[in-house]
């Protein structure tokens, strides 16, 4: 189980909307929605694009954790999986995969559907499971997932699907980055407040009964295998739009995409944010992209000799501190920051 | 409880997580000294130079720069990331020797150049990309070095199912040109066919020409299997082995594909003939398969024996691990040819030599200099820096003038000319090596025939839609011209 | 920590009929692939039994043998969880530095730095460099418990999370000391050459890493069944909180199976380096091996880990030779099958028990 700390999300803020929580919320998403007339299109294509939709895939393995209890590694491949079922559906010819032809918004329709029903069947398996058992069940079908893109030479081999083309209003991410941050963007507060309404209706409720006490919740008469199940296959339908996100964006998806690097590192986005609350997905990712586009310019790495070929052992060394300092991540810090000065705001973005 | 006990070692943990810290970087010094001292740092010194300007550009098509601004995509993780200073080294070299750069740090290629101008035009080279062997970090570097940084000009990737994506990001981006790195899938030229993307060497195919000349009419297989990595560079490779050997009238019997991250090659290895059901086996098994897969025909078929097992460049990789008694057999070609006894070959060792000292983790830089990553490299920096002469500097016009002169250059290798066909592949002579036990007990490769004019399609085997596949080539005899053309290598000079 | 008894009795009706169905398929499955095996399986690698004994033979041999390398990694892995509750992820790094010390020793007693050929190696230089790598895999794991895990004991989740962020910053300094390219431990020449019996060729190296595995399981067994300290472990398995109470020093068999489960890391790394190969990647393919093994098992029952490398060994052998010639790479979809059929069968693996 999940230790779910002093913030558990839902309980404390059903009663009010107006917490400081939600006026920063609020304040982020405005300065966002400008933020295409300061930043530059690299700073808005390859930082805040990436973010948004790391984000969004983060957010569904936060929800199943704060909210459910199980920290699912399938995440990754749910994404992976609605990239690879767009690539095949959508692609004309000239790449691997089945070269479908369709267009663009059926590939996401096909997409989006296959990873939810994927994430229904998976999730029914392993749904059984809690805790650490869960934790490595997924991870296993996350490992399969890979192999089986990178085997099944039918739909993918190791070399990926390219050429994905996106909806022509959306464009090439180089020329017009602006169109796909804010359907990013969009899809990132569409997201955010699913979950929100989720935790707040009965079967939003009736999770988190689970995930404090499932005895009780058993007895009372709720079937855990089957709400267990359900949200799982909600997050895997909100992971399969991270993954529409991803091919749109890079154009391209491969099973390294959804390799056990990518599996550890969206966990990792994760728990530097907060696995307790679903903001911390964004935040998470905005700190892991941040270090992996900077890292190679911070001078004194380079001194120690820690230059860009050891960036997993700083993002690994990161990692430790967040999980060794603050189970709650860096908005878990923020918080107790806040807590300390009252009258100060949290330092997320 | 659980909580109480995190607050109460929060100043425990933070003594802890210093010493970590300074274990950390003890480690990372190390790693330092091992990869030459600093004095500047490394990898930044090159996109220091001019990231902010590159926001603002970052997609302009170069009309009117003063400064050609260049980016190489390399590998610094994964399997090919000990090769990250020999790609380096190669692109260095070339600017040093063709276009007046300063190599920044001889005993750490990744430092970069300074101070390069082609035809009176400066080149700056604005980043170095760090891949890890994946088609998508592939991609993900050349959209920072090309997007971010703003480079005009890209050399690279390294590997096959990068070059493949990379070739994709170029037809999505006429108006920017791509050099291939070292890569060597066929698709990434022959199947994409980008405008703008060059490679001037070979892919896994030509590397592999003169392998089915020898096996049928030297060493007399009427008979062969195959056994093949399942995915693309390694279907390439077997199919310039399949393609010739078919061709000059042997026959695959068999045709065997264990997938990447093979655990156990015996049931993979049983599905091969025995060897008195065929005459030989060609090995295209790479990364960490090529030992087990190795071991696992010993242990179940029998002894390795030179005569009747050939592999691919994937042997050199393993050839300081490989078993001794493999003494004597041929190994299929990389481009390179360091043992021949031509002045360029001793050229190009001279000019690595005077520009580099040391070239991490292998050591002294001299060495290395014929090392297929290194000379790919050298080769693709050579074109551009030739190209750009012809065009007196200038790539305004969307580089349509660099273009049009890559496509037409005739490049002076280390080992002969290169010359590109109409999909803007390499057309070049191959090398036949063998393995060969120095006195040292060291296996190292002799470069035993010269195959002339190698082109990337087998005399028509090869075509846009009939790419290389687990079933592609098919097993039929066909005319390429240069079977029965090989001039042999006697003691590193070609004869005849 | 939450149990589910009373909800798992709860839906006992619903579960029975899904088990019941699940049980039936597996049966009906087990039958088709037997039917299959004996004798309709032509047109595949190995031809049907009926046709080709022999092979089958070298099936069953591959697939036991496999089995027991699978078995010497995952039981290490099972013991520190079946004790501590500690899902190690780091089990793999420890499997490929095992391997990569052992290298380095055993090149140093070869005075070799490439091309070792197994008559070059006695059987001292395999040996030895076999025993002291496990030792410092165990010592390596042993460090990383006392170090980073002994704070947080009983936060589960948080132990798993910190052996995950210990394997990402492993693999990659081992990239950077030990290189990209692969490397193998070579096997003693008195064992490297294959004997024949009844016709059928085999490897005496594969019988004798199955020996092994099976000294390195009763070696398990007697420690567990028949001294003090496996009394306690075996206590401690069971209820942590009562074994202390006793006045046992808890701190203590944490530590030893954290050292012994490592070490068996180690142990079956250099097995592993000797088999096949160290690279890059191989700690986390051998990772998810031992998650398979332990998931279809059964987490912290030896007899599970058994199991499990029994069932993930048989996969590995017979489904490369009994599919279809052109099918064999959709191999990895029975892997996924086998594991979905013993979890909807019995959620916490054959022999294990809810958390």
């Amino acid at each position: 189980m999940i230790h779910t700390s002093d913030g558990v999300i839902g309980e404390r803020q059903r009663r009010s909307l107006v917490t400081p929580e939600t006026v920063l919320v609020l304040v982020v998403v405005l300065l966002l929605l400008v933020a295409p007339l300061f930043a530059s299109q690299f700073f808005l294509s390859f930082v805040l694009t990436q973010t948004l939709l790391l984000g969004v895939s983060a957010a569904s393995l936060i929800f199943l954790a704060a909210y459910g209890g199980m920290i699912s590694l399938s995440q990754t491949l749910m994404a992976g999986f609605a990239g690879f079922v767009i690539g095949n559906a959508v692609t004309t010819g000239g790449s691997k995969g089945l070269n479908l032809g369709l267009d663009p918004w059926v590939g996401v329709l096909f997409g989006v559907l296959f990873t939810t029903i994927l994430a229904f069947v998976l999730g029914a398996v392993a749904s059984r499971s809690t805790g650490l058992y869960f934790l490595m069940i997924t991870l296993t079908f996350g490992v399969i997932g890979f192999f089986f893109f990178g085997q099944v030479t039918t739909f993918s081999g190791f070399g990926g699907v390219n050429q994905i083309r996106s909806p022509a209003f959306i464009g090439l991410p180089g020329e017009y980055p602006a169109r796909l941050f804010y359907v990013a963007l969009g899809v990132s507060i569409a997201v955010f407040g699913l979950f929100k309404y989720v935790g707040r209706t009965r079967f939003g409720l009736a999770l988190q009964g689970i995930r404090d006490d499932s005895i009780r919740m058993s007895s009372l008469g709720y079937n855990l295998w089957i709400h267990r199940t359900l949200a799982f296959t909600l997050a895997g339908f909100v992971a399969s739009l991270g993954g529409t996100l991803f091919v749109w964006w890079n154009r391209q998806i491969d099973p390294a995409t959804i390799g056990i690097g990518r599996i550890l590192a969206l966990l990792i986005v994760a728990v530097i944010g907060g696995m307790n609350r679903l903001a911390g997905a964004w935040v998470g990712a905005f700190v892991f992209v941040l270090a992996n586009n900077y890292v190679r310019d911070v001078p004194l790495l380079n001194q120690i000799g820690l230059t860009e070929n050891r960036f997993n052992t700083i993002i690994g060394i990161i990692f430790l501190l967040i999980v060794l300092l603050s189970p709650d991540g860096l908005i878990g810090i923020g918080q107790r920051v806040a807590g300390r000065f009252t009258r100060r705001e949290q330092p997320s973005p | 409880m659980r909580l109480t006990k995190t607050h109460a070692s929060a100043w425990k943990l933070l003594a802890l997580f210093t010493v970590l810290a300074l274990v950390l970087a003890a480690c990372g010094s190390e790693d330092g000294t091992d990869t030459a001292p600093d004095p500047a740092p490394a990898t930044t010194a090159a996109p220091d130079d001019g990231p902010d300007d590159g926001d603002t550009d970052g997609d302009t098509d170069g009309v009117g720069t003063e400064v050609i601004n260049l980016a190489v995509l390399s590998e610094c993780e994964g399997p090919f990331g000990d090769f990250h200073q020999q790609d380096m080294a190669g692109v260095g070299a070339a600017f040093a020797e063709y276009a007046g750069a300063t190599i920044t740090d001889p005993n750490d290629a990744v430092a970069g150049f300074t101070g390069a101008s082609v035809a009176g035009v400066p080149v700056e080279l604005v980043g170095i990309g760090c891949g890890d062997d994946t088609a998508d970090k592939a991609i993900e570097e050349t959209r920072r070095l090309m997007e971010q940084i703003g480079a005009d000009i890209m050399i690279g990737p390294l590997s096959g199912d990068e070059s493949i994506a990379v070739a994709n990001y170029a037809k999505d981006h006429p108006n920017q040109t791509f050099i291939n790195g070292s890569a060597g899938a066929m698709d990434t030229t022959l199947e994409v066919q980008a405008p703008n993307f060059f490679r001037f060497n070979s892919d896994g195919a030509q590397w592999n020409a003169g392998m089915g000349d020898v096996a049928y009419n030297e060493l007399g297989w009427e008979t062969a299997a195959v056994i093949m990595d399942d995915y693309s560079f390694a279907w390439t490779s077997g199919a310039g082995f399949i393609a010739e050997y078919c061709a000059a009238g042997g026959d695959v019997v068999s045709r065997v594909f264990p997938p990447l991250g093979t655990t156990d090659y015996s049931s993979f290895v049983d599905q091969l003939p025995s060897p008195d059901e065929v005459d030989g086996y060609f090995w295209v098994v790479g990364g960490a398969g090529t030992l087990p897969a190795l071991k696992a025909f010993e242990d179940s078929k029998g002894p390795l024996t030179p005569d009747q097992h050939m592999g691919n460049l994937f042997w050199e990789f393993a050839a300081g691990s490989l078993d001794a008694s493999l003494e004597g057999a041929y190994v299929g070609g990389f481009g390179t040819a360091a043992d021949l006894d031509i002045p360029s070959v001793a050229e190009h060792t001279e000019i690595i030599d005077r520009h580099f000292d040391n070239l991490e983790p292998f050591g002294e830089a001299a060495p290395q200099a014929h090392s297929g990553f290194l000379v790919n490299y050298y080769s693709a920096a050579k074109a551009l820096i030739r190209a750009l002469e012809e065009v007196g500097g200038d790539i305004s016009d969307n580089q349509a003038g660099l273009q049009a002169a890559l496509s037409n250059l005739e490049l002076d290798g280390p080992y002969g000319t290169v010359t590109l066909d109409e999909n803007r592949q390499a057309i070049q002579d191959q090398y036949v090596r063998q393995l060969v036990l120095g006195d040292d007990g060291a296996l190292g490769l002799t470069t035993v025939a010269v195959i002339p004019s190698v082109d990337q399609t087998f005399g028509g085997t090869f075509s846009q839609g009939e790419m290389p596949s687990r079933d592609v080539p098919s097993c039929e005899s066909r005319d390429i011209a240069w079977i029965g053309n090989a001039t042999p290598v006697v003691g590193g000079v070609p004869q005849g | 920590m939450t149990t589910e008894t009373i909800g798992s009795r709860k839906t006992t009706s619903q579960r029975s009929a899904l088990q019941r169905a699940v049980l039936v398929t597996a049966w009906g499955a087990l039958a088709v692939v037997l039917a299959w095996v004996l004798v309709f399986a032509n047109g595949t690698p190995a031809a049907p039994l009926v046709s080709n004994p022999a092979n089958f033979v070298t099936v069953i041999l591959n697939a036991v043998t496999i089995s027991g390398l699978y078995f010497v990694v995952a039981s290490g892995f099972t013991l520190i969880f079946g004790l501590m509750r500690v899902v190690n992820l780091a089990h793999g790094s420890l499997f490929l530095l095992g391997g990569y010390l052992a290298l380095e020793m055993q090149k140093a007693m070869v005075g070799k730095q490439r091309n070792i050929v197994s008559s070059d190696v006695g059987l001292a230089d395999w040996i030895i460099p076999l025993l002291v790598a496990a030792m410092l895999a165990g010592l390596i794991g042993l460090t990383m418990q006392q170090v980073f895990l002994r704070w947080f004991q009983g936060q589960e989740m948080r132990e798993t999370l910190i052996t995950i962020a210990i394997s990402v910053i492993l693999a990659d300094l081992m990239i950077a000391w030990f290189g990209s390219t692969a490397v193998d431990v070579t096997w003693p020449g008195a064992l490297n050459q294959a004997i024949t019996v009844f016709g059928i060729r085999y490897s005496l190296t594969r019988l004798f890493m199955l020996g092994i595995a099976i000294l390195v399981g009763i070696a398990l067994w007697a420690w567990l069944q028949k001294t003090r300290t496996g009394m306690i472990i075996r206590a401690g398995v069971d209820d942590t909180s009562m074994v202390e109470a006793l006045g046992i020093n808890v701190q203590m068999v944490f530590a030893l199976a954290f050292l012994v489960g490592s070490a068996l890391a180690g142990l079956g790394g250099v097995m592993g380096g000797s088999f096949a190969s160290l690279a890059a990647g191989v700690d986390g393919a051998w990772l998810l091996n031992s998650i398979i093994v332990v998931i279809v098992g059964g987490m912290g029952s030896l007899k599970g880990a058994l199991a499990g490398s029994l069932l993930l060994g048989t996969i590995t052998a017979f489904a490369p030779a009994y599919l279809p010639s052109n099918f064999t790479h959709y191999s990895i979809i029975f892997t996924f099958g086998m594991l979905a059929a013993v979890l909807a069968w019995r959620p916490y693996g054959l022999f294990g028990r809810p958390e």
